[in-house]
């Protein structure tokens, strides 16, 4: 599947979803820019997708990540930069010859026509005959679960449904890659989880190559092989989700992912900082010296109960097999801390404690001014 | 393939369930009901009395009844043909690329009603070119002109009740092209829309008097007012033959338009616009 593969995709007959795309497509994004107006919806955006993987774009919204869908899927150019699939430049195909199979954020089927008209339209367009055209219309409702409603219209389905029949339908065609634009952002939390799962366990079945755009960190973290932060039209840092929470190369990464304690600390000479009364080394990204945030998450704080310490407990909350403990230390900073469960119970409400930082070395980012 | 998608939406169309009105409400109701019922049925009656059973047979007869009724549906399928060809490529353009212009588009699609038709036709006559002056398509052309407020509305209310991009963009990503687009996506989820267009258009065109008889033609409604000169009892019948064929056929057109829009869950077809409840912004 090196060439542009319209006609052929669609006539290689074959039980979809048994073996997928061997070797999958490979896209790169090469210093993509596009304008709007004065906003800079991109500024220079690079990233390379290995065949069969799934990279999500987390980032707030307005970072420019939606943009960079819509240029790969060919509905919106790129003012510089190109877009390569396996190695050829696509940036003059039309949307409708890319073999990019996309599911929008809002419901998109066509409200003429039931569910598995909707999912055999792509084939349709292939000129895939009718008898062939159903029968794998029929499996790909069968694969997300949806044989029983594929008589149906969109306007009798729930809005989970309508995704996933929107899902096996631009799987249908047998994509190169594909394109998820938020696709679960207007479904209810239960049926988000389950959907994230479906699709997850569908593209590592299929192999296909995909792009998904979301906000919700968690999605991304939890489906995704890599996570591609963006802020500014600008890629922060990709990186597989547990180096990303654990390894963030710049503030906003590590602030935008997780939850993030600000500690206001002191930046040494010689790549120390102080804070909370002690000395770490910093690594990462620095700032210039003087006063600065040192950047922890919960779960890397110690806290012991002793009399006077730092800190009052304020709040207790529990996430399960962690509590996260609201802690207000000094000089009007309020941290919070995870600890096990079954420790927690000292922790009440008003409880005095010592925080401290554990000798690792930390992250830092310029003081925030509040 | 229909009769299973029809067979899944049978009873699926949620029941209108109205809640019992107060007595008071109730009897106003009636009031209303009865009295509007009789300012609009009394002069039909009365019009049947004056004409008598007998002159509706005569109707067909008589001379220019045919041709006169040929003219009016010719100019009336031309018409509608033209304003929707006009019409739904450029209300779809300036709803994807150009929605700014909407208002704009409303506003200048509202002329025609604002400027008199004797203004209107006198201007026409005026520079209309020599090829078309005394052809019907001249006179169609004006009626394209007059139907455009009505046929822009009804497609403009059917086009905001879809998410126009999405679809569009969904049907392009699935290797669709503009013209598989338009005909296989957009027109059928427009299907009401036209359908209300289509009849406005009609209705207007099978009653307009004022430009074709200034113009000179011999259009129903023209041979109807022309013939009440000699028979009276003649003209009312083919006045009421006509009020009945159109009323007929608009509701043929509702009736087909609602099933429809009941199986893919589109809104009532009323006669100006289609309108669905909206469930976000677009």
């Amino acid at each position: 599947m090196t060439t542009n593969t319209t006609g052929n995709a669609a006539t290689a007959a074959g039980t979809i979803g048994q073996a997928g795309r061997e070797g999958g497509t490979s896209v790169l994004l090469r210093d993509l820019t596009r304008a709007f107006g004065a906003t800079r919806a991109l500024d220079g955006l690079s990233i390379e997708m290995a065949p069969g993987e799934l990279v999500a774009l987390l980032g707030p919204s307005g970072c420019g990540k939606t943009t960079a869908l819509r240029i790969v899927a060919g509905f919106e150019t790129a003012d510089t930069g190109s877009v390569l699939v396996d190695g050829k430049d696509i940036s003059s195909v039309p949307a409708a010859r890319r073999d990019m199979g996309m599911v929008f954020q809002s419901y998109s089927l066509f409200p003429n026509m039931s569910a598995l008209d909707n999912v055999g339209f792509g084939l349709r367009m292939r000129k895939i005959g009718a008898g062939e055209r159903r029968k794998r219309a029929g499996d790909l409702l069968d694969m997300v679960g949806l044989a029983p409603q594929a008589s149906q219209y969109p306007h009798q389905l729930s809005g989970g449904q309508q995704q996933r029949v929107a899902l096996a339908r631009a799987l249908a065609i047998e994509p190169r890659v594909l394109l998820l634009d938020e696709p679960l952002s207007a479904l209810d939390a239960k049926v988000r989880l389950q959907l994230r799962e479906q699709i997850r366990t569908l593209q590592q079945r299929l192999g296909t190559t995909t792009l998904f755009v979301t906000h919700d960190q968690e999605e991304a973290l939890s489906m995704a092989d890599r996570v591609g932060v963006m802020s500014n039209g600008r890629l922060e840092q990709i990186a597989a989700p547990d180096a990303l929470y654990t390894d963030p190369a710049t503030a906003f990464v590590a602030e935008f992912v997780g939850v993030m304690n600000r500690i206001p600390g002191e930046l040494q000479a010689g790549d120390q900082v102080t804070a909370l009364g002690g000395t770490l080394p910093v690594r990462g990204h620095r700032p210039k010296e003087g006063a600065v945030d040192v950047l922890v998450r919960p779960e890397g704080l110690r806290l012991e109960v002793v009399e006077n310490g730092n800190g009052i407990v304020t709040t207790r909350t529990f996430l399960g097999s962690v509590t996260r403990v609201g802690v207000q230390l000094s000089g009007d900073v309020a941290v919070q801390v995870d600890r096990p469960s079954a420790e927690a119970a000292a922790l009440a409400p008003g409880a005095s404690v010592a925080v401290s930082l554990p000798a690792q070395p930390v992250l830092v980012a310029a003081r925030r001014v509040s | 393939m229909a009769t299973l998608a029809e067979r899944a939406s049978e009873g699926i169309a949620p029941p209108r369930r109205r809640k019992a009105a107060p007595l008071g409400v109730s009897i106003w109701r009636w009031v209303v009901l009865l009295v509007t019922g009789a300012y609009f049925l009394i002069p039909l009656w009365a019009a049947l009395r004056f004409a008598g059973i007998g002159a509706f047979g005569s109707v067909v007869g008589e001379a220019g009844f045919t041709s006169s009724l040929a003219l009016s549906v010719r100019l009336a399928v031309i018409t509608t043909l033209l304003t929707i060809a006009l019409i739904l490529p450029t209300a779809v353009y300036v709803h994807l690329r150009l929605p700014k212009l909407r208002r704009l588009l409303e506003g200048i699609t509202i002329l025609p009603i604002v400027i008199p038709p004797v203004v209107l036709i006198v201007g026409v006559l005026a520079i209309a070119p020599g090829i078309l002056k005394g052809t019907s398509l001249l006179l169609a052309l004006v009626y394209v002109v007059l139907a455009m407020p009505f046929a822009y509305r009804a497609i403009d209310a059917g086009l905001r009740a879809l998410d126009l991009k999405t679809i569009v963009e969904a049907s392009n990503s699935l290797g669709a092209g503009w013209g598989s687009t338009l005909w296989r996506v957009i027109l059928p989820n427009l299907r009401t829309a036209l359908l209300s267009a289509t009849v406005l258009t009609v209705a207007l065109v099978l009653g307009e008097f004022t430009i074709a008889s200034l113009d000179l033609y011999q259009t129903f409604p023209v041979w109807i007012y022309v013939n009440s000169q000699t028979s009276g009892q003649v003209s009312v019948a083919a006045s009421l033959l006509a009020l009945f064929v159109t009323w007929i056929f608009l509701l043929a057109i509702t009736v087909v338009g609602s099933r429809q829009s009941r199986k893919t869950g589109g809104g009532e077809v009323t006669l100006f616009s289609v309108a669905r409840t909206e469930t976000r912004g677009d």
